[in-house]
């Protein structure tokens, strides 16, 4: 009979006692290869795929209740985004300030105080799009140093994750130059340095003062209107890491004890490393990201951005002046 | 919150319509892994509705006992919240005693037994400079890690006393004292060292820090940690004690659909290193 033979073929060979085609033959002999009871198993197994069943369906009910809410979120965060563009169209058109430095002038003479040093993030879009690639970064990075300028900050701090402004800093120059030239007119061009901290150098808006001078020295020589320092991620995490190995150094070597370092000379390396840290960040994209900021720099920076706001906009600047200047700084109180 | 308690049944339909959406959001897979919290705006509601300051922090503290049970049914594994900094020593003699003590009773609350920390399966840990707190206080924080050595579900950070400095700080002199024992070669040091140092070891990266009443600065908070590409910092306009599990959902509902509908940074860097 087929059914024999298919029982026998599925039998282990390992067992040895004579088969026998019942039921309770079936049953002993799985009791002997498996050491188990069969009707047990069967129940677990009933029991098991019932829970799975159950499960699967409650699994599925959160999920249409999630697709669901998913749903309702999507609508109403369309209509929130339309409003939210629609805001800064038209905030935009009555801050603009169109290259005007006078116009900036009056707008920061109103508030109570500016900061000391901003910082921005900046982000290079697409290379395909309006205002994308290297060339949009630049134009983007030279509008916020003419508004620097204009504001009377002296310190900026431009950052970008990749560190392209870095490596096209003479592009960047003669972009910041020529902007600067349509805000302040040909003939009275500020004059600025760039400076990269991770590389040690200094540049200024002329070609032949591009020296690595030390930085106190130079920029007391050449009197500047703003001092531009781009950072991008190597500033960041890299840093603290470079000087962590260092130090791991030179106390291994034993010319440094660990009671040493403390928040005081670690805030003394990296500033002399990276900066100071800033006031004020201002962040142009639709939600806040740092992006890999410098960590130790962004203690007690107030941050600025705009939501749904995509755009390196003049009114982003002068609002997040604004709120620094209502801001309450009570550390610790 | 308090008239709504008028209508029988009504907590309960509330409490059952809570978790059912945890339940749901669970299901999304797209729960941020590491919340970090800054609990803003105690002292504020308490003066807004003449409340003595701390009548205004125990609302705080109920409010973040209601916003973690949501986020533990909802999947999430690690919560830091910034209970006390370092700058906070600055604040009068009296006002700092008597924070360390409704610290120390607060803690012994979560830890004890059938509460929040053995509901959800929490370890509690309390990270920060701990040589700055009083004798009595680290006593009651080590008896509180001790009773939830064992809990694995969940893990809860309590920063006290804390700043995002001295962690940096801290990570860097444990290395130095590693490396001074030979333990590790200074060659070898990483970005990952230093995160195996950092009070956070071995806990996902923090994906969402929540702060609320509107102030927009990390006040040193998780500095390393915040800084990192694709961490969301949401700021609440609103005060901590104001702060509902449902405008939580809000929030955890807007990370999920992100995550779920745009591509994450990573997944970028990957098309680009296709291309």
């Amino acid at each position: 009979m087929s059914t024999e033979s298919d029982l026998k073929s599925r039998v282990p060979p390992a067992t040895k006692t004579p088969l026998d085609v019942s039921v309770s033959g079936l049953k002993k002999t799985v009791t002997q290869v498996m050491n188990t009871d069969v009707d047990d198993v069967l129940k677990r197994k009933n029991i098991n795929t019932n829970q799975k069943f159950s499960g699967k369906i409650e699994y599925a009910i959160y999920k249409t209740l999630l697709i669901f809410l998913y749903v309702i979120y999507a609508i109403t965060r369309y209509f929130q985004r339309e409003y939210n563009r629609i805001a800064i169209k038209l905030l935009d058109l009555a801050y603009n300030p169109s290259n005007s430095p006078q116009l900036i002038r009056q707008d920061v003479n109103k508030l109570q105080k500016i900061p000391k040093r901003l910082a921005a993030i900046l982000e290079s879009k697409p290379e395909g799009d309006i205002g994308g690639g290297l060339p949009g970064l630049i134009n983007d990075a030279s509008d916020v140093v003419c508004w620097t300028v204009s504001a009377g900050i002296k310190h900026l701090i431009l950052y970008d994750y990749d560190g392209k402004m870095k490596q096209n800093v003479h592009e960047l120059r003669a972009g910041i130059h020529h902007k600067l030239a349509k805000y302040f007119g040909l003939d009275n061009v500020p004059k600025f340095a760039i400076k990269i901290p991770h590389t040690n150098q200094i540049f200024f808006d002329k070609d032949e003062d591009q020296k690595d001078l030390s930085p106190e020295k130079s920029t007391t020589k050449h009197k500047v209107a703003v001092e531009i320092s781009l950072l991008s991620k190597v500033d960041g995490r890299d840093t603290i890491l470079e000087l962590t190995k260092t130090m791991a150094d030179l106390c291994a070597k034993g010319q440094l004890k660990v009671e040493d370092v403390d928040t005081k000379l670690v805030n003394q390396e990296l500033t002399q490393l990276v900066g100071h840290e800033p006031d004020l960040l201002l962040f142009f994209g639709p939600a806040l990201d740092l992006q890999g900021f410098p960590p130790w720099h962004i203690r007690l920076t107030e941050l600025y951005w705009e939501t749904d706001n995509d755009q390196v906009s003049y009114y982003v600047f002068i609002r997040g002046l604004k709120q620094y200047a209502d801001c309450k700084m009570n550390v610790g109180k | 919150m308090s008239d709504s308690g008028s209508f029988p049944g009504y907590n309960q339909f509330l409490e059952m319509v809570k978790t059912t959406l945890a339940k749901v959001i669970r299901s999304s897979d797209k729960v941020p892994q590491h919340v970090a919290f800054i609990m803003d705006g105690n002292r504020r509601f308490a003066k807004k509705n003449n409340m003595e300051v701390n009548e205004g922090h125990n609302a705080g503290f109920e409010s973040m006992c209601r916003i973690l049970e949501l986020c533990y049914e909802s999947g999430m594994k690690v919560a830091t919240v910034f209970a006390f900094s370092i700058e906070n020593f600055k604040r009068s003699t009296f006002e700092v005693n008597w924070l360390m003590e409704l610290a120390k009773d607060k803690i012994k609350q979560i830890s004890q037994h059938g509460e929040l920390a053995e509901q959800y399966g929490i370890k509690v840990q309390i990270i920060g400079d701990r040589s700055l707190l009083p004798a009595d206080v680290l006593k009651e924080v080590e008896l509180a890690e001790e009773i939830t050595m064992n809990n694995s579900r969940a893990v809860l950070n309590i920063c006290f006393p804390y700043t995002g400095r001295e962690e940096i700080v801290h990570s860097i002199q444990g290395i130095m004292k590693e490396t001074a024992m030979g333990e590790i070669d200074y060659r070898d040091i990483d970005e990952q060292t230093i995160e195996d140092h950092l009070y956070t070891q071995g806990q996902p990266p923090v994906e969402l820090l929540i702060r609320t009443s509107g102030v927009t600065r990390l006040s040193d908070f998780l500095l390393w940690q915040l800084s990192n590409r694709g961490c969301t910092i949401e700021l609440v306009d609103c005060l901590w004690p104001e702060f509902t599990p449902f405008s939580m959902l809000k929030i955890l509902i807007k990370f999920a659909f992100k995550k779920t509908y745009s591509p994450s940074n990573e997944e970028d860097d990957e098309l680009k290193k296709k291309k």
